[in-house]
């Protein structure tokens, strides 16, 4: 038989056992995941019962839905976020990113459950009409009388869609291959779905050629929208609530925040996806490292973007800028702020340059976890305190400065606790139900990869050779 | 009336060699085609290089986003123009904030647009296709018309594929 042949069949087994491999993974229907399923199910449910019980109380009183901003707020920092590490290092042309972009991409989906729960705080956000500053300078001077009112609510909610919908494209055209094997080689309704889901994809070198130039722009594209969504959210729904609150850098470090839980998000993810979803093989240490390492420089820069706004305010010592201090930092939510401080840039540090922890399976999981809990008490600070702001829709008051009595904290209700349960558990329930119809893990970038990849020994060791395709 | 057959090869080698046998034999760009189910590098089996236009859209689309943008928030100033204290009618910090959306709207919805014209869909026409290309091997399919059908048929054999399947059986 011609050697070429030969090795072109050991090549095919190769790949073979991949595709068979993973395909049978995402087929499977363990116990566990049902279970879980369930559980995730009973907590979304008392998520909507807190949700109702929140409408009961009306869109009036804005304090009581700080909580509700919150969530929707941190859902968009980590899931929302998480398709970032597919993106970045994808344009990179990063080896070690294969196993893990499929799962940062199906967060994605995770905007759209996101995308309806924002519906409601568009009710509590009131118009221009209270004179509050804004960014579209509606009656700021003779000629801006046309400057429509709902502005904030029309331009971000479009920004919003468009974002979820660049995320669910990106998705779908990354899956398009996978969705293929599973219409040639799967079984059940999950080859039905991928049958109407793959329809047009045969492999040509054309489809190929344009999968990756789609997969680089519609990356570019979410990028891009991501940042002006936190743009977005952070000014009309956060910062001018808060009077005597001007920050210009506010929305790039609620961006840059975003990509610091982006990137604990998928490390807890694949952890999880390690330990109890049986990919032990295709996720190491590689890419407990690589994630590990922007984990470490964005904790860096969650410090450095939090002290040179910090800085300004403390420095400046106005009295609206006092307020403002005492608001968000060293008033009410000074535990919260301290707990944020540590999770979020000490903790991190501090266990990222201890070698045992670093180079090790937990560590880096378990400092994803201090940033997520971290970024959830962030998201509460700075939300719940501005939702608390006396006077928000209320043109009667002055929108100039804060009450120079500091305002107490505002502590979540019962409904508050179970829309936290809700928003969370609602999230993680449908990225878990997407899992079932697109394969967690990037089947044709695996197999992409065997091409490329040669160990070979080197002297007394081993070592893998990657070749790069362009 | 087209006709398409497939030709499976296990090797990249014998593959390549298929479409340099059909190019010699006559057939064009448009009638032959490599199916894989891993992306092999541009020019492995020595097909021509895909041209696309794809970057075109998004620039399009942003050009006319921003235009549009442009002309809502300047339209709107034009329609009342109330001159505040000699300063110019023109508000520029507002209308940049419509026009950078604008110009990022029209950019994805002209993308979508493009992904979905540049990639033919809906493909009328299938052409033959075999699942073992998404297990690892490499199909060659012709689609050509009825009377060159059997002559590409002869190639393929004769290169040694492992298996041939005429679309239209």
């Amino acid at each position: 038989m011609n050697p070429h042949v030969i090795t072109a069949k050991s090549t095919l087994d190769k790949k073979s056992k991949i595709n068979n491999t993973l395909l049978e993974r995402h087929q499977r229907n363990g116990n566990y995941f049902w279970r879980i399923i369930s559980l995730l199910s009973v907590f979304l449910i008392l998520g909507i019962i807190g949700f109702v019980m929140k409408l009961n109380s009306g869109f009036s009183d804005k304090v009581i839905w700080g909580y509700y901003a919150a969530m929707f707020a941190f859902i968009l920092t980590t899931a929302q976020a998480a398709p970032m590490v597919a993106i970045a290092p994808r344009l990179a042309k990063a080896h070690w990113r294969r196993p893990i972009s499929r799962t940062a991409e199906i967060w994605s989906i995770v905007g759209l459950f996101n995308l309806i729960l924002f519906i409601p705080i568009l009710w509590v956000l009131p118009s221009l009409e209270d004179r509050r500053r804004s960014l579209w300078f509606w009656d700021a001077a003779p000629g801006f009388e046309s400057v429509p009112v709902f502005s904030p609510h029309i331009w971000t909610t479009l920004a919003l869609c468009s974002l979820v919908f660049i995320g669910i494209m990106l998705l779908w055209l990354s899956a398009l291959p996978d969705l293929a094997l599973i219409r040639d080689k799967g079984t059940g309704w999950q080859q039905k779905v991928a049958k109407k889901l793959s329809k047009n994809w045969i492999g040509t070198s054309k489809q190929w050629h344009w999968l990756y130039h789609r997969l680089g722009i519609l990356g570019a594209l979410y990028f891009a929208m991501m940042v002006f969504v936190h743009f977005l959210i952070s000014i009309d729904f956060l910062l001018v609530l808060v009077p005597g609150w001007i920050d210009a850098l506010l929305p790039i470090t609620h961006a840059a925040n975003a990509l610091q839980a982006g990137v604990a998000t998928m490390m807890l993810t694949m952890f999880c996806l390690r330990k109890f979803g049986g990919y032990k093989d295709y996720i190491g240490y590689d890419q407990v490292w690589g994630l590990g390492k922007l984990l470490f420089a964005l904790s860096l820069l969650w410090f450095w973007f939090w002290f040179s706004s910090f800085n300004v305010f403390w420095y400046g010592k106005k009295p609206n800028e006092l307020s403002v201090i005492d608001l968000l930092t060293t008033g009410p939510y000074l535990i919260i702020f301290i707990g944020v401080f540590i999770l979020n840039f000490v903790f991190p540090l501090f266990m990222m340059i201890w070698n045992p922890v670093r180079r090790s399976f937990w560590g880096p999981p378990l400092i994803a976890v201090g940033v997520i809990i971290g970024t959830f008490l962030d998201r509460i600070r700075l939300y719940v305190a501005a939702y608390s702001v006396p006077g928000i829709g209320d043109p009667n008051v002055s929108k100039h400065a804060l009450p120079t009595n500091s305002l107490p904290a505002h502590l979540p209700e019962i409904s508050d606790i179970f829309i936290m349960l809700g928003y969370i558990s609602g999230s993680i329930l449908v990225f878990m139900l997407a899992t079932k119809i697109i394969p967690v893990i990037n089947i044709w970038e695996q197999r992409e990869v065997t091409m490329y990849e040669v160990h070979k020994k080197f002297h007394r060791t081993e070592v893998k050779i990657l070749g790069k395709p362009d | 009336m087209k006709r398409s057959i497939i030709g499976l090869f296990l090797d990249e080698n014998l593959a390549a060699d298929a479409l340099d046998d059909l190019r010699k034999a006559g057939y064009t760009m448009d009638e032959y085609e490599v199916l894989t189910g891993l992306p092999y590098p541009e020019g492995t089996f020595g097909e021509d290089e895909p041209k696309h236009k794809l970057y075109r859209w998004p620039l399009f689309g942003a050009v006319c986003g921003f235009i549009m943008g442009f002309m809502i928030t300047a339209g709107t100033q034009v329609a009342y123009p109330l001159v505040t204290g000699g300063k110019p009618v023109l508000g520029v910090p507002p209308m940049a904030i419509i026009m950078y959306e604008g110009t990022m709207l029209g950019a994805i919805i002209f993308t979508i647009i493009g992904v979905v014209f540049e990639s033919r869909l809906p493909r009328i026409f299938m052409g033959a296709y075999d699942t073992r290309i998404t297990e690892g091997y490499i199909g060659v399919t012709v689609t050509t018309s009825e009377d060159k059908i059997e002559e590409a048929e002869k190639i393929l054999n004769k290169i040694g594929a492992e298996d041939i399947k005429r679309g239209w059986e």
